[in-house]
Order: structure tokens, then C-alpha cells, then sequence
């Protein structure tokens, strides 16, 4: 067994990267570590030059600018470097898809139009070579959301370096995802209809349906619950507070009647995802203190008499409004997550201040999916997922990781893609 | 087919892009014949195309020919597999030689417009620009091409081009392919972002290329890539966005960098160009302004108004009892290379 394991490790190095298809989640922290000398950027805003960050037993134990060197700590030299907390996806499909155009990959969409009941976090696949190319970037956490349908089903967030979803659950079953009724609808040009967009005239029944389901949920919890209704048990979490509805819907007139829609139906805890048309409803949103995902900024406008820095500038207008905002990658495929710390940075680049940028991905983010208490910002007590970066971790040119850890673990920053890297690379050198 | 007033040009312009070359989709082996333009947004469409740019055609390889993912029911069409798109060229380019040959016999023909194309192919009077994906299928091509006495000029996306990137060098083909791309179909597998910088470091021209108006607008951000995938010089990875396609395009006499007697197509950057945070404050084709970020912010006060104006004559006819029409809301298509 001793010569098979040196067999391996001669293999391992001989490779120059590690030859498994996925990367080995870190073990356990064992021994404090401290990270010094870095330029910290804590996720609430604040900005600690020459830093001295120590973790232990996985959580984050001191943050300041004195060295409190320990025996048996292992001290990580990190002078010019940048140091963030681990970036969070809201509402991603990692680990539900791995390849887009091949079916048998894609478990992101169950058939049923209102199915609650229907958890995206036991299909979540911990060894997709997607999620282990976030972690390159930054992304080491992110919420799995099913989709499709009106009610899509339940989501939870997870972080990336796990062996199966149970250990990579950080909060399960977090939040439900409604899809809102959508104010156009398309014109059955095989009827013979004109194929644009027209108003929606089943608008209000469409909306008057998911009413219904909700108080036919309601009475069903009520009663005596038989026989068992699984859909409606799934609803509960609504009711007592303990879950999220994630209401996705782009334009003014949907947000708005969504907020009057949670608030009569006593739904406490609403947040909008997507909300491309946010802007122009930002007192009612914070009059009913409604926190919005928007949409990553890489997108075109909404319409031809936009701006055409509208996608950019929407974070600035609503953190100056005054409104709880983070960032959602919903609308960007799903191997795009990865370009989550750029989509910050171009929101920084459009006005908004560089530190509340970095929050839209990390501070904000944790608070309005709910996990805030133990992520998002480099404090004492929350958890040690972070990472150091040469510079600037918003922007292409500087994002570029030295080390990672999450919950204290260091993880591996190697993929399936910087595995062929460096194979054709050397295929090269070898000529 | 151009529309010359597409917003979507404005907003190229916006991002600091001047010159674009525009590709139809991929559904077949052998494809159309693509047009290079200057984004002179607003004027005729007969305008926009740069002068006496070279002639291109677009081939095609991979899933998009051989319908891979185009349902059960498109399984008829030839070919199905990469083992039939080599027959469908090594066919075509028979047929053009044979047609060549018949035609300079002075013998009577039938004259043939795919064949005419097909023969400026064989006589390099026209670029070839190829999408593609698989080590196998590019060397293929190379191999039909190198049969025929031809040559490939661009392979676009080209995401296994690193695999193959001494086999390109030999060829002489150009690079034109994403910054990050991959996942979204079976062939992307292994599409890496350090694609770039590996046939960059082998010697091929590379490009970064876009498939949609969204990305093209952030061209010098995709550019900044190569500079965190593979560490690329910041000067090697700027030339992917301008001078190297310029050169791919055979068109770097005129334009892809500032120098002179070349044409003024600049722009002014308020930093860094491939900072994320820097922004193109203003855009010009041939000494003329067609991007100025204060001449648009004072066009959206412009705009605000007029459209007040029009709303408010709107109401006002309704309420003396005009008749109106339901809202409809235009919606424009956008094309990609896998749009049908």
C-alpha cells in the first residue's frame, strides 16, 4: 500500500498538477492560520491595509493589523496581495447542469407548474467541472435554484468544495421560487395571430392562480392534512417565516404587484430577482423593505429607447435609492457564474463606490439569501471561506487566486480546464 | 441585410468597437459569404461596408452541421456526423475543380454560383472562416484544405485550437475564439480560457472573438482575459481586439492601430482600456464622432422630453375620444452562430 501511495505521488508530480477528473475537497483545518500582510477587504464596506487575518477551526478568529504569531501557526505571507470573502452566487444552476445542450446533463427544470415540493438540493452535483472552475475566480459559494414552471420548487445554498451535497449544504431548503406572471404575452402566430408581444390578458387570472394555491395551502395546514399533499406541506416554511419567496420578474408593473401580493398574503420574507425595471419602484420596495437580485450587468437594455448603460448603472440607482441590493446570475448561462466578481466591478465602474460594489456579491448578497450570520464579510466568528488574490478581484486583469479556503479548508484552485492547460502547455515545451 | 440604424450598433460604439466582421449562423458545412463593417451607425447600409475589404465566406463544423442539437426529428439530413462533413468538402471542392476545368475548356457550362464561389476558394481569391470546436474536425479541414491546394484563414471559436496549435502553425491559420466560453454544448467539453494565450505562445495570430451584441461591447474587457488566463503581456492581449483581426481580416493597412495614414478610427478611454473600470468616452470612424458620451447624455434629456410630449398628445387624443390600439411591444431577434 506505502509503495502504491509513492507510486501515486511520483504520478501527481510527474504531471505537474493533479490528475484526478475532479479536484479532492480540502481536509479539516487542523493548525491556526494567519494571512499577513494583505490589503483586507472585509465585504461591509471597510478596507484594512497590512492585515493580519487569523482562522482557526475553520472560523475567522482575528482580524487586525498587529501579528499575533502563536506556535504551530502556519503564517501565510501575503504582503501587495487582496483578501476577500468568498463571493456568493444567488439564484445559479451550478451543479444542476453540466453541459446545456446535452439533456441527460441537465436537471435544473421538473415537469409540474406549481411544485414546491421539489428540492434542488439533493441533484446537486458536487463534482461538475463547473463548479470547481468558480473557485479560480472567486465564487466559492452559491444558491442552487430549480426553474421553469410558476412555483419552480425549493432551492438552498451551498459552498463548492464538498464531496456530496449533504456537506455542502451551508443552508438548506432556503428559499421558494415563483415566476412571476409576465405582463406581455406572444401572439400564436400559428393561429394566425401577429407574433409580437401584446398585454397579457390572462394577467390577472394567472396571478389569482398562484392566490389560490396559496390559500388552498394554507387550509390544507390548517386541517387535519390528509391525505398528505406534498406540494402544500412544502409551503409552510412561507407561513412561519423560516423561508424566502424569491419572486422573479423584470418590469414595474409585476414588481409592484408582487409586493402588494406577498404583503396580502403574509408572505414576511420577499425578495425580487431580476428587477431589470427596479428603478423606477424604489419607495415601495423600501417601504416594504424588499431586497432585489438584479440582473448580472452583461446584458443589453430592455428596450431599443434605454440607455445603453442601463444594465450598468441599475445597482448605483438603487443603492442610492436606498435599497438592500446584490447581484443574480440567473440570467447569464450558468458557466458564466464564474464572472461574478466582473459583474461587481462593472457596477463599480458605473458609478457606484468600489468597496459597495464588492458587497453586491458578498455582504448584500449573504443578507438577502439569508446566511449573513456566518458569511459575507471577513469578521470574527463567521466562517474562514475566503481567499487572496494578486490584486483587485473585481477586475480581469488582476483577479488572479494564490490560495482559497472555505470553512478553513484549503482548497484546491486547480480544474479540469487549468489541468489541460497545463498537459498542452507542456505538449508544447516538449517539441 | 444590415440594419444600419440596429441600436445595437450604437451601443458597439459605445464600447469602444469600430469594425465588425458579420457571420450568418452555422447550420451548414459550407456557408455564406460574411461582410466586414464600420459600425457608422445611421447611415446607409451601402455605407457601412469598408471599402474594398477582401472577400470571405463562412464554413462551418461540428454539432451546428451535423444537427446534434436540433431534435429527434433532424436526423435525415447528410451529414449526421464528422465523418460525413469531410465528404460534403472533399464533394463540393471535386465538383469545383471539375467545373473549373470545364469552364477554361471553353466548351460549353452551366454556369454555377456555389461553384463560382467555390472556385475562388481554389484560386485564393477569397478567406475561408471556419466556426469550429474539435481537434479532429480542424485538422481535418486543414487536411481537405492543404488536398486542394488551398488554405484556411480564420478558425473561429477554435476552442480545441489549443490541442492542435503547432498543426495550425504549420497551415498558417489564424485564431479568432472566446475568452471563456464553454459548457454550453457536448463539443465545448474541453474549451479552456487559456486558449488564447496557448496559440498566442505558439505563434498563431489570435483574435478574441463575440457572438452576440452583448459581448461585442465588451470587447476590450474579453481581451483582459487572456491577461488572467495565461498571463498574456497587457500589449499582446490588446492586439487581440485590435491589430490581430485587423490582420486576420487582411485589412491591418488601414486599420487596428494608431498610425499614420491609417484610417482614424479611435477611441478615447477615460483609463486603462482593459480595465473593468474604464469606460470609452468617445468613438471614431474615419475622423467623424460617432460615440460621445456627453453628446449622449444630453440626448437622453432630448429624448425624455420628446417622449413626454408624445405621451401627453397621446392621452390628450384619447380623451377627446380618438381611437387608440392595444400596447404592443416590439421585440428584435437576435442572431447568433447556432440561430436557425
Amino acid at each position: 500500500m506505502k509503495h502504491f501511495n509513492i507510486y501515486i505521488l511520483f504520478i501527481a508530480l510527474f504531471m505537474g498538477s493533479f490528475s484526478f477528473a475532479q479536484q479532492t475537497p480540502g481536509s479539516k483545518q487542523t493548525k491556526p492560520i494567519a494571512i499577513v500582510g494583505a490589503t483586507a477587504h472585509i465585504g461591509n464596506g471597510q478596507v484594512i491595509e497590512n492585515s493580519v487575518i487569523v482562522f482557526e477551526n475553520g472560523k475567522i478568529t482575528s482580524v487586525n493589523t498587529t501579528n499575533t504569531n502563536t506556535p504551530g501557526m502556519t503564517v501565510i505571507d501575503a504582503k501587495g496581495k487582496h483578501v476577500y470573502p468568498g463571493f456568493i452566487a444567488a439564484n445559479s444552476a451550478l451543479g444542476l447542469v453540466e453541459v446545456d445542450a446535452v439533456r441527460a446533463s441537465d436537471d435544473q427544470d421538473e415537469v409540474g407548474f406549481m411544485i414546491p415540493h421539489v428540492r434542488s438540493l439533493i441533484a446537486y452535483n458536487t463534482e461538475s467541472k463547473v463548479v470547481e472552475s468558480m473557485r479560480p475566480n472567486g465564487v466559492l459559494m452559491a444558491q442552487v435554484s430549480p426553474k421553469g414552471g410558476r412555483i419552480s420548487g425549493t432551492s438552498s445554498i451551498v459552498q463548492l468544495d464538498a464531496w456530496n451535497w449533504e456537506d455542502a449544504a451551508i443552508k438548506t431548503d432556503d428559499a421558494i421560487h415563483l415566476n412571476w406572471p409576465s405582463a406581455f404575452s406572444r401572439g400564436r402566430w400559428w393561429l394566425g395571430e401577429p407574433a409580437g408581444l401584446k398585454p397579457n390578458k390572462d394577467y390577472a387570472e394567472q396571478i389569482n392562480e398562484v392566490t389560490a394555491f396559496i390559500n388552498d395551502s394554507k387550509a390544507y395546514l390548517k386541517g387535519d392534512k390528509k391525505p398528505i399533499n406534498l406540494p402544500f406541506e412544502a409551503m409552510q416554511g412561507l407561513y412561519n417565516g423560516k423561508q424566502k419567496l424569491f419572486v422573479h420578474v423584470n418590469d414595474e408593473k409585476g414588481i409592484t404587484d408582487a409586493i402588494y401580493f406577498a404583503k396580502d398574503n403574509n408572505i414576511e420574507q420577499l425578495v425580487i430577482v431580476g428587477g431589470a425595471e427596479a428603478h423606477k419602484v424604489t419607495d415601495l420596495l423600501k417601504q416594504y423593505n424588499v431586497p432585489v437580485l438584479i440582473n448580472n450587468p452583461h446584458s443589453l437594455p430592455a428596450n431599443d429607447d434605454q440607455d445603453y448603460d442601463m444594465p450598468y448603472k441599475l445597482a448605483k440607482q438603487m443603492h442610492d435609492a436606498g435599497v438592500l441590493i446584490g447581484i443574480q446570475v440567473g440570467n447569464a448561462e450558468n458557466f458564466q457564474t464564474r464572472n461574478l466578481p466582473f459583474y461587481a466591478g462593472t457596477c463599480a465602474a458605473y458609478g457606484m463606490d468600489k468597496e459597495d460594489a464588492l458587497k453586491l456579491i458578498t455582504s448584500n448578497n449573504a443578507k438577502i439569501l439569508g446566511i449573513d450570520a456566518f458569511v459575507g464579510t471577513l469578521e470574527v466568528g463567521k466562517d474562514a471561506t475566503l481567499f487572496i488574490s494578486e490584486g483587485d478581484a473585481l477586475d480581469m486583469r488582476t483577479n488572479i487566486l494564490t490560495e482559497a479556503f472555505i470553512q478553513g479548508r484549503q482548497i484546491s484552485l486547480e480544474s479540469h480546464q487549468t489541468e489541460l492547460w497545463r498537459r498542452y502547455s507542456e505538449k508544447y515545451k516538449n517539441q | 441585410m444590415v440594419d444600419s440604424d440596429d441600436i445595437n450598433i450604437y451601443r458597439n460604439l459605445a464600447g469602444g468597437v469600430t469594425t465588425i466582421q458579420i457571420l450568418h449562423g452555422s447550420a451548414n458545412p459550407i456557408g455564406g459569404r460574411s461582410a466586414i463593417i464600420k459600425l457608422k451607425w445611421g447611415e446607409s447600409a451601402q455605407n457601412l461596408i469598408f471599402p474594398d475589404s477582401p472577400k470571405f465566406i463562412k464554413f462551418a463544423l461540428g454539432e451546428n452541421v451535423k444537427q446534434s442539437n436540433w431534435g429527434d426529428y433532424s436526423r435525415s439530413r447528410f451529414p449526421q456526423t464528422r465523418m460525413g462533413v469531410e465528404q460534403v468538402y472533399t464533394d463540393y471542392f471535386s465538383r469545383a475543380k471539375e467545373y473549373e476545368t470545364l469552364k477554361k475548356s471553353g466548351k460549353p457550362y452551366r454556369k454555377d454560383l456555389e461553384m463560382e464561389t467555390l472556385v475562388e476558394i481554389l484560386n485564393k481569391e477569397r478567406f475561408i472562416s471556419c466556426h469550429s470546436y474539435v481537434q479532429s474536425e480542424i485538422n481535418m479541414l486543414m487536411e481537405v484544405a492543404e488536398r486542394f491546394n488551398f488554405n484556411i484563414n480564420t478558425f473561429t471559436h477554435i476552442l480545441e485550437g489549443y490541442k492542435v496549435a503547432d498543426k495550425m502553425k504549420e497551415h498558417g491559420v489564424g485564431a479568432s475564439t472566446f475568452s471563456d466560453w464553454w459548457a454550453y454544448k457536448y463539443e465545448v467539453n474541453d474549451a479552456i480560457p487559456y486558449n488564447a494565450a496557448i496559440l498566442h505562445n505558439q505563434g498563431i495570430v489570435t483574435a478574441i472573438n463575440s457572438d452576440d451584441a452583448e459581448m461585442s461591447r465588451r470587447l476590450n474587457q474579453e481581451a483582459a482575459k487572456a491577461i488572467k488566463y495565461g498571463a498574456i503581456s497587457e500589449e499582446d492581449a490588446w492586439k487581440m481586439v485590435t491589430l490581430n483581426p485587423a490582420k486576420l481580416l487582411h485589412i491591418d493597412n488601414r486599420v487596428g492601430s494608431v498610425k499614420v495614414g491609417k484610417d482614424a478610427d479611435m477611441v478615447l478611454w477615460n483609463g486603462h482600456p482593459m480595465s473593468i473600470y474604464t469606460k470609452a468616452e468617445k468613438t471614431l470612424i474615419e475622423g467623424a464622432v460617432y460615440f460621445d458620451i456627453e453628446r449622449d447624455k444630453q440626448n437622453r434629456e432630448t429624448m425624455k422630453r420628446e417622449k413626454n410630449e408624445l405621451t401627453t398628445m397621446m392621452l390628450q387624443a384619447k380623451n377627446e375620444g380618438l381611437k387608440t390600439k392595444p400596447v404592443v411591444k416590439k421585440v428584435d431577434e437576435h442572431f447568433h452562430c447556432d440561430t436557425i
